[in-house]
């Protein structure tokens, strides 16, 4: 009778495998970059043609917001005129949106200031709870 | 004397058997979640922001202005005149496209309008500014 040799049992080698693990946990770890953007959301009003209808918003129901070329802020909310801080424009503008809901901020900024301004006032308007903001493209 | 026989104590050892499984579990983690940038566009430093909001991905265009007014679109450089018939575009592939801006801080708001117009003569309504966190 013919003995059968004993073979040694084929493996993959196994211990090596988390150190595989890591170096391609490394790589990923190194690459990864997280791609969330994050930002102000606002929805421009349709380009105005010959179709569009023109809204006529009363006097008492619009604030305007002025940011000249160095940042300075002005606010006009009724009647009264007024240079703002920026520390005291959300403020301002939060107990303007909570006397009257129906508030339309108009912000016009200029075409020489820096848009930084724009972003910060926009930022403070938000903060504030303004939900009707008309951002003003001349 | 009394000989005092010590207990044999248990072996202390860190199991390491479940380690390549912690590591792929990661791995697998990270290669989920990793997104290859597709578009390089320009330098810019963006503005700070403390209201910011997250921007749904898949549906943005992202518009770069640099601080000379330089646009870029798509890795593309455009001059403003051009923006409405590229945006135009975008409408028509995604109808729920909506515009990104990542506009270096110190752009003068003149160029910003300008664009402005034309994403409203392209009827692209929906508009973001980018901006970092505000710590």
């Amino acid at each position: 009778m013919l003995r059968r040799k004993r073979k040694d049992l084929g493996g993959i080698p196994t211990a090596s495998m988390s150190d595989v693990a890591f170096l391609l946990l490394v790589f990923f770890l190194s690459t990864t970059k997280f791609d969330i953007k994050k930002g102000l959301g606002i929805v421009l009003p349709a380009a105005s043609d010959s179709t569009t209808k023109k809204v006529r918003l009363k006097n008492e129901n619009l604030t305007k917001i002025w940011i000249d070329k160095d940042g300075i802020v002005t606010l006009k909310s009724g009647g009264n005129e007024q240079v703002v801080p920026m520390n005291d424009l959300q403020k301002m503008v939060n107990q303007i949106v909570k006397d009257n809901p129906d508030m339309v901020i108009s912000l016009k900024t200029d075409r020489k200031s820096k848009y930084q301004y724009m972003v910060k006032v926009l930022d403070k308007l938000q903060a504030a709870g303004a939900e009707k903001i008309s951002l003003s493209t001349n | 004397m009394a000989n005092i026989k010590k207990s044999a104590r248990p072996e202390t050892a860190i199991p390491t058997a479940s380690m390549s499984d912690i590591a792929f579990l990661l791995l697998l983690f990270f290669m989920v979640s990793t997104v290859f940038v597709r578009e390089k566009g320009i330098p810019v430093r963006m503005p700070k922001a403390a209201s910011i909001e997250k921007i749904p991905r898949n549906h943005s265009a992202t518009i770069y202005v640099n601080k000379n007014g330089l646009i870029s679109i798509d890795d593309f450089v455009v001059s403003i005149p051009d923006v409405k018939y590229v945006m135009q575009k975008k409408l028509a592939e995604d109808f729920n496209v909506l515009t990104c801006f990542r506009t270096d801080k110190d752009t003068s708001y003149g160029i910003m309008s300008d664009i402005l117009n034309q994403l409203r003569e392209a009827q692209t309504l929906r508009v973001y500014f980018e901006a970092k966190l505000l710590r």
